[in-house]
C-alpha cells in the first residue's frame, strides 16, 4: 500500500542478496515470486535450515526468517544471527504483539506479518538492506500497545502516528488526519522504531540501525544517550 | 395448663423438622434468635434455683439444725444439691446443656436421703428444704428438654415424699391434705416457668422465621422487578434497532430490493447482534461485542479483519456502547473490505474501523467530524480514499 522504496540507497549494479529460510516450500516459492517482481532484489539461497542457507549464500544482505521452523520458535537463532551482524527480517504468521516485540528485542531488523503482502515485504527487505527501519502496520500496533513497563518512551506524536498507521494502513490518510506531510508521518513512525533499538540485549543490527538513523538525521546523537556506547562498540556503520 | 404442651414444642432448640435426638441445626438463623431469647430465661431459672436454695433453704436448715433427725445427712444433701445446681447452671449459662441422667440421679438420691433424714417433726417445715427447692433444680437440669421429663421428675419427687410420709407414719388426713398442697405448691411454679420459657422461645423463633421469610419474598420480588426492567430496557433498545424497518417492510412501504432498505436491515441486524452479545458473560465483553459485529459482517460477505492489541479494562456497558456502536453502524455501510482494530491499555481504548470509499452510497457525516461527550470521543472521517470511524475512551 504505502511501501517506501529506498532506491537511492541500493546501488543499481549490485542487487540486494536475499536468503529465505522457511520450512514450507510453498511459502518460499511465494516469497520468491514476490521478490522477483523487484529488480533490485535477488534471492541467493533458500531452505529450512538457517545455517545451511547461510553457508550456501554467505554474502546475503538480508535473511528472511520464518520465526517458526519445524514446530519450534527460533528466537534464539534470530538473536545469534543478529548478534553476528546479519540483517534478519522476521516474517511470521504469529502476529501477537509479544512475539513481535520479542523479535525486535532479539535484534530483528524488522518484523513482517505473513498476511501483510508483497509491497510491505519488498519495502521491508529493501529498508533492511540499508539498515533503515521499516514498520509495517502490524508491528506499529504491537509498538503502540506495548504494555511492558520498560518500553521505550514514545512522544505523543510518535504514538499517534503509529496508532493511525496501524489502524488505516495508509500513510497518506494518517498525514491528512494529523495535518502533516507523509514524510513526517514516516519520520514519526521510524523514530519510534529506532527508540526500540534500546530494548532487549545489544545486537550489531541494532547498532547499525541506530548509526544509520543518526546519519540520516532521523535522530540526533544527543537524543539517544545510552545508545552511543553500543553503537561504538558493536560495529561501525557499514 | 400443660395438656397442649405435653406433645407440643416444649423445648427450645427443637426447631425445624422434628428430630428425636434434639440436634442443633446451627445453619438455621431462627435458631440464633431462639437461643438469644432463651438466654435471658436461663439466667432467671438458674438465679431462682440458687437464690431459693441459699436464701430460703439454708437459713431454715440452719435454724432447725438441732431438731433434725440426721442433720449431717440433710446438710450434706444441701451441699450436694448446691454443687449440682452450680455445675448445671454454669453449663447452662455457657450455652451447653448439663448431662441430664447423672444429675437427675443425684438429685433424686438427695431427695430420698433428706426426706428420710429430716425426721417426722420436720417433714412439713422449711427445714425439709427439698420440698420447695428441688423443683427449681429440676428446671435447671432439664432446661431445653421436653416438658414430660420435668413432669416425670416432679412426679418422682412427689412419690418420694409420699413414701417418706408413709415411712414416718404421717398418714393422718391432715397430713395427706398438707402433702397434696405441698405437691401442688412446689410443682406448679417450676412447671409454669419451664413451659413458659419454652413457649416464649418457640414464639421468638417463629417470629424470626416469619421475618426471614418475608424478607426473602421481598428480595425475590425486587430481583424479579429489576430483571423485568432490564428486559424492558433491552426490548426498547431492540425495538429502536429494528422496529421501524421491520414495520415498513411488513406494510410494504419499504422495498426489500432497495439498497437503502437493505443497509438499514444490515444495520438493525448488527445492533441486535451487539445487544445480544452485550449481555453475554464473557471475560472480555468489548472484544466479544466487536467480534459479534465482525462475524455478522463477514456472514454478509464482507471480508473483515479484526485485530486487537492489549486487554481492555472493565468498562461500563454505556461506555462499551459508545465505543462499539459507531463502528458497528459504519460496518453496515461498508463495501469492499473492512479493517477493525482495537488498541487497549489500562487508561485508553481506541476502536477503529477503516473501509474503502465506495461510490454510490450516501454521505454519513462531514469529513473530520468529531464528537466528544466527555467519555468517548468519536471521529468520523472520509478522505476520498478511506472511510475512517474511530472511537476513543480515555480514563478521566
Amino acid at each position: 500500500m504505502d511501501a517506501d522504496p529506498v532506491a537511492q540507497d541500493v546501488s543499481a549494479d549490485r542487487p540486494v542478496g536475499v536468503a529465505i529460510v522457511d520450512d514450507h516450500p510453498v511459502v518460499i516459492d511465494g516469497v520468491r515470486a514476490w521478490l522477483a517482481c523487484e529488480p533490485r532484489l535477488r534471492v541467493l539461497a533458500t531452505g529450512d535450515d538457517p545455517d545451511q542457507v547461510l553457508a550456501d549464500a554467505p554474502d546475503a544482505d538480508v535473511v528472511l526468517l520464518d520465526l517458526r521452523l519445524h514446530g519450534r520458535m527460533v528466537i534464539d537463532k534470530l538473536a545469534e544471527l543478529s548478534a553476528a551482524g546479519r540483517r534478519v527480517v522476521v516474517y511470521s504468521e504469529h502476529t501477537d504483539p509479544a512475539t513481535m516485540l520479542a523479535a525486535l528485542d532479539a535484534g530483528a531488523a524488522a518484523f513482517l506479518a505473513k498476511h501483510e503482502g508483497r509491497e510491505h515485504c519488498v519495502a521491508t527487505v529493501l529498508a533492511a538492506a540499508s539498515d533503515r527501519p521499516y514498520v509495517p502496520p502490524a508491528l506499529a500496533g504491537a509498538m503502540v500497545g506495548d504494555p511492558r513497563p520498560d518500553r521505550p518512551a514514545l512522544s505523543d506524536k510518535e504514538r499517534e502516528a503509529l496508532l493511525l498507521w496501524f489502524q488505516s494502513m495508509s500513510k497518506a490518510s494518517v498525514a491528512r488526519r494529523m495535518r502533516i506531510s507523509e514524510h513526517t508521518v514516516k519520520q514519526y513512525v521510524d523514530r519510534a522504531r529506532i527508540k526500540y533499538t534500546r530494548a532487549g540485549r545489544p545486537a550489531a543490527t541494532k547498532a547499525a540501525l541506530l548509526a544509520r538513523a543518526i546519519e540520516d538525521g532521523l535522530v540526533r546523537p544527543e537524543e539517544i544517550g545510552i545508545y552511543r556506547s553500543q553503537a561504538a562498540a558493536d560495529r561501525p556503520t557499514p | 395448663m400443660s395438656a397442649d404442651l405435653d406433645t407440643g414444642p416444649a423445648a427450645v432448640p427443637r426447631v425445624g423438622p422434628p428430630r428425636a435426638s434434639l440436634p442443633r441445626p446451627d445453619d438455621v438463623p431462627a435458631v440464633d434468635v431462639a437461643r438469644a431469647s432463651d438466654g435471658g430465661a436461663r439466667i432467671v431459672a438458674v438465679a431462682i434455683a440458687l437464690v431459693w436454695h441459699t436464701a430460703i433453704g439454708l437459713p431454715a436448715l440452719l435454724e432447725a439444725w438441732s431438731e433434725l433427725a440426721a442433720p449431717a445427712v440433710v446438710g450434706a444433701g444441701w451441699l450436694v444439691v448446691a454443687a449440682t445446681g452450680g455445675y448445671a447452671g454454669v453449663r447452662l449459662l455457657r450455652g451447653a446443656r448439663p448431662p441430664v441422667l447423672p444429675l437427675v440421679a443425684v438429685l433424686l438420691a438427695v431427695d430420698a436421703a433428706v426426706f428420710a433424714a429430716c425426721g417426722r417433726e420436720q417433714l412439713f417445715t422449711a427445714a425439709n428444704w427439698v420440698w420447695g427447692t428441688l423443683g427449681w433444680f429440676f428446671v435447671v437440669v432439664l432446661w431445653g428438654r421436653r416438658l414430660p421429663w420435668l413432669l416425670a421428675l416432679l412426679a418422682a419427687h412427689s412419690l418420694i415424699a409420699l413414701a417418706a410420709l408413709l415411712e414416718h407414719g404421717a398418714t393422718a388426713p391432715a397430713d395427706l391434705t398438707r402433702y397434696a398442697m405441698y405437691v401442688y405448691g412446689t410443682a406448679s411454679l417450676p412447671t409454669a416457668v419451664f413451659a413458659g420459657a419454652a413457649v416464649i422461645a418457640a414464639l421468638a423463633r417463629e417470629r424470626a422465621e416469619a421475618a426471614a421469610a418475608t424478607l426473602a419474598v421481598a428480595a425475590e420480588r425486587d430481583a424479579a422487578e429489576r430483571a423485568r426492567q432490564e428486559r424492558r430496557a433491552g426490548l426498547a433498545l431492540v425495538s429502536g434497532a429494528a422496529e421501524a424497518v421491520l414495520a415498513e417492510l411488513a406494510d410494504g412501504r419499504a422495498d426489500p430490493a432497495d439498497p437503502l432498505v437493505q443497509r438499514r436491515c444490515v444495520l438493525a441486524a448488527a445492533r441486535l447482534r451487539r445487544l445480544i452479545a452485550e449481555s453475554d458473560d464473557v471475560p472480555d465483553p468489548l472484544l466479544h461485542e466487536l467480534r459479534a459485529a465482525a462475524d455478522l459482517a463477514e456472514r454478509n460477505g464482507l471480508p473483515i479483519e479484526l485485530v486487537a492489541i492489549g486487554t481492555p479494562p472493565p468498562l461500563p456497558v454505556e461506555v462499551r456502547r459508545r465505543l462499539v456502536d459507531p463502528p458497528t453502524a459504519a460496518l453496515a455501510e461498508a463495501g469492499g473490505w473492512a479493517r477493525l482494530t482495537v488498541v487497549a491499555g489500562p487508561d485508553e481504548v481506541v476502536v477503529s474501523l477503516v473501509t474503502p470509499e465506495v461510490d454510490g452510497t450516501g454521505a454519513t457525516g462531514p469529513p473530520g467530524h468529531v464528537e466528544d461527550d466527555g467519555q468517548v470521543e468519536h471521529v468520523q472521517e472520509r478522505d476520498g480514499e478511506i472511510r475512517w470511524t474511530q472511537t476513543r475512551w480515555r480514563r478521566t
